[in-house]
């Protein structure tokens, strides 16, 4: 297992030297597609060839892969994957709008790299420092285009993530001087290490240090009142960078909130745990459903809605049993797919509209039939439409609350789900479907042909949410099991 | 028969390397000036590298005095003379904008050491040489450096901010957690992946526009 691990790795930091090296050229793209998509094919083999249920530990205890991080580590190496295979595509001339181009790709597969890592080392030291990578590389991606308003936004996420993740570091800290009455002075804070200790952990430092981890890394998963950060970074990086923060970045925060929750279960109890992601969960999709219905940026939309699928990710986790949490951990996996189609599609929309106002956008499917109808598809994925996969993970985490007693918990999800549905669903319906108006200014521009590698990215994108959806193969059937027996 | 606690040389002088550290956090919500808040959070860097030192001898660990060296010649010397040579010289305003003036902020801020420590006092823990609450002084630090970044308008005070904040952060892992072994790795990134990208982006906002690091420019996204 620890082979196939390092091969994914491997591959991303060679990508990395690799794209510094060539530079701005295609064959960037090419190495970069290849290599991730080399490395989430490791990762499933890492995965479901060594039946990740039972939790193990490899490489001298480097690395730690249970079900928990299997689902994350997963999902963040299909959006690597699919990203890289976009950017491939965004990056040719005439289409994306990043000015900042030789340090994209290597600053690409950094990302990725630090995100592989997260889920998969033992020490949360190092855990820690993988996540304060990521912030590293995805706010100088984020300012890639080179506006004033990335700049700006870029600014504010360092500045937020950085402060939040301070916050982090003080949890991991706490926890860890929980451990020392019992576990000595120099131990090494691994998950099993903590987790066997478990029992005889110092409990108001356990309490104290799960809240300081829970709002520090909950910064970066966007969770309100945290969230500041969020919708301007989504909005002005690059679209396929706006995916990956969106479906791989703020579930790696999540699993480093959950990782240290499952450590503070066994010590004070789940309900503590389940409590605060309660209140964060519900306050993220409340308030994200209520902003997006104001938005006049389909980016910013996109941004909202993640915040919301992070509320609703908490909260199933929250109400907790094997049902509820179930739906939660299908639903990173599929929020991770349907967002990054429906940024994807928002790329499509820059691309040819130069805006981001949906009031500049009509007429979409006639002027880009095949990027109308994914963009479309991508707002009806991500708000839960049937068939797709989010459908799917809402109503487990729905019946969840149900079989429960969390009844008041399920009818908010229904209810601000479907808040949610009728402020992105419309949106998106009014600027595919609605016909344009030159009069109004309207912009109609429709410059160029789809670019093959962007449709091949927003195709495989759409398979897995469609699929997964209607079908859950056993072995993933089993990897969410064993993740909602973790916490 | 009362017993009066026995206090070495090791504890005073770490008793008065949190005070020191304390005040200077305090001091730097009374500084206007960029610069000058810069070389307060020299001073308080100068107190955290001290602590570090005395802990790391008094333990005999050699990887807190490491630590504390490193700490000195980064924070003391590096990143201070950086931010002063790099930014503050190349901007016109050097008084900062307060959304909160100074004797209100040093109300403040006293309340939130006070915060920091009724806090602190909840959590049985002792911290290495320090008096109890041990957490009392890491964590004004951070509720301090949180405030100060809130009320200043200027990305260079968000700077400083953000180094007191990381720097309370610090000072509570050699308090509580002195035998952490990843400390060492992990704080070293802790400080310097800040500054790269402090640094990377800065370099940009700066070939992108202005002469100016105020954030009253920064308006555009909004809700």
């Amino acid at each position: 297992m620890a082979a196939w691990l390092l091969i994914a790795l491997a591959l991303a930091l060679f990508a990395a030297g690799t794209t510094l090296l060539v530079g701005d050229r295609t064959a960037s793209g090419w190495i970069s597609a290849a290599a991730a998509t080399g490395a989430f094919a490791s990762v499933l083999v890492a995965v479901f060839a060594y039946h990740v249920g039972v939790p193990r530990r490899s490489l001298g205890g480097a690395f730690f892969l249970d079900g928990l991080s299997g689902v994350f580590l997963i999902g963040v190496a299909f959006v690597y994957a699919v990203v890289a295979i976009y950017s491939a595509g965004y990056m040719r001339p005439g289409i994306g709008h990043v000015r900042l181009r030789r340090a994209y790709w290597p600053l690409l597969n950094l990302f990725g790299l630090a995100l592989l890592a997260t889920p998969v080392v033992a020490n949360l030291g190092v855990m820690w420092v993988a996540v304060e990578l990521t912030t590293v590389v995805s706010a100088l991606l984020v300012t890639s285009e080179g506006s004033d308003e990335s700049i700006e936004a870029g600014w504010k996420y360092i500045v937020i993530g950085s402060a939040g993740l301070a916050l982090g570091l003080l949890g991991i800290v706490l926890i860890y001087a929980a451990g020392v009455p019992s576990l000595g002075d120099h131990y090494t804070p691994t998950y099993s290490t903590l987790a066997s200790a478990g029992p005889h952990l110092n409990r108001a430092l356990v309490h104290a240090g799960f809240a300081f981890a829970l709002v520090g890394f909950g910064t970066k998963v966007g969770l309100v009142p945290m969230h500041a950060w969020l919708p301007d970074a989504h909005s002005e990086g690059p679209s396929p960078i706006s995916a990956m923060l969106s479906g791989a970045l703020l579930a790696a925060a999540l699993y480093a909130v959950l990782r240290l929750g499952a450590i503070a279960q066994i010590t004070v109890g789940p309900s503590y745990v389940h409590v605060l992601l309660l209140v964060f969960g519900a306050t993220s999709l409340v308030l994200a459903g209520l902003f997006a219905l104001r938005q006049t940026n389909y980016k910013r939309l996109l941004a909202y809605s993640s915040i919301e699928h992070m509320g609703i990710i908490s909260l199933g986790i929250g109400i907790g049993g094997p049902i509820a949490a179930y739906g939660a951990y299908f639903q990173v996996l599929m929020h991770a797919a349907a967002k990054t189609l429906a940024f994807f599609g928002a790329g499509e929309l820059l691309s040819r509209y130069e805006t981001r106002e949906v009031d500049q956008v009509r007429g979409v499917i006639r002027a880009a039939p095949f990027t109308g109808v994914m963009v479309l598809l991508g707002a009806l994925a991500i708000t839960g439409v049937p068939p797709f996969g989010i459908f799917r993970s809402e109503l487990l985490i729905v019946t969840g609350g149900f079989s429960n007693s969390s009844f008041a918990l399920a009818g908010l999800l229904i209810v601000f789900a479907n808040i949610a549905f009728v402020g992105i669903y419309q949106t998106f319906h009014r600027m595919v479907i609605s016909p344009g108006d030159a009069s109004r200014g309207d912009r109609a521009r429709v410059l160029r042909r789809e670019q093959p590698l962007m449709a091949v990215a927003m195709l495989a994108s759409l398979l897995v949410v469609l699929v997964l959806g209607l079908w859950i193969p056993a072995p993933l059937d089993r990897l969410l099991h064993s993740a909602a027996a973790v916490i | 028969m009362h017993v009066a606690p026995h206090y070495d040389f090791a504890h005073a002088t770490a008793a008065l390397l949190a005070i020191g550290a304390l005040l200077s956090g305090l001091a730097l919500l009374a500084v206007k000036q960029v610069h000058e808040q810069v070389r307060v959070y020299a001073a308080l860097s100068v107190f955290a590298a001290a602590y570090t030192l005395l802990v790391g001898v008094n333990r005999g660990d050699a990887a807190l005095i490491v630590l504390a060296v490193w700490t000195a010649v980064i924070k003391v010397i590096v990143i201070p003379v950086a931010i002063d040579r790099h930014i503050t010289r190349q901007f016109s305003e050097h008084e900062v904008p307060l959304v909160v003036q100074v004797p209100m902020s040093l109300l403040i801020g006293v309340a939130l050491a006070g915060l920091a420590y009724w806090s602190a006092s909840a959590l049985p823990i002792e911290g290495a040489l320090l008096p109890t609450p041990a957490l009392g002084m890491p964590l004004s630090l951070v509720l301090i450096g949180f405030f100060f970044m809130i009320t200043r308008q200027n990305v260079i005070s968000h700077i400083v901010g953000l180094l007191v904040l990381e720097n309370g952060v610090f000072l509570a892992t050699v308090a509580i957690a002195p035998g952490l072994p990843f400390a060492i790795g992990f704080l070293l990134l802790l400080d310097l992946l800040p500054a790269v990208l402090f640094y990377g982006v800065f370099a940009r906002l700066i070939a992108a526009r202005v002469s100016s690091t105020s954030i009253e420019d920064m308006t555009v996204l909004r809700g």
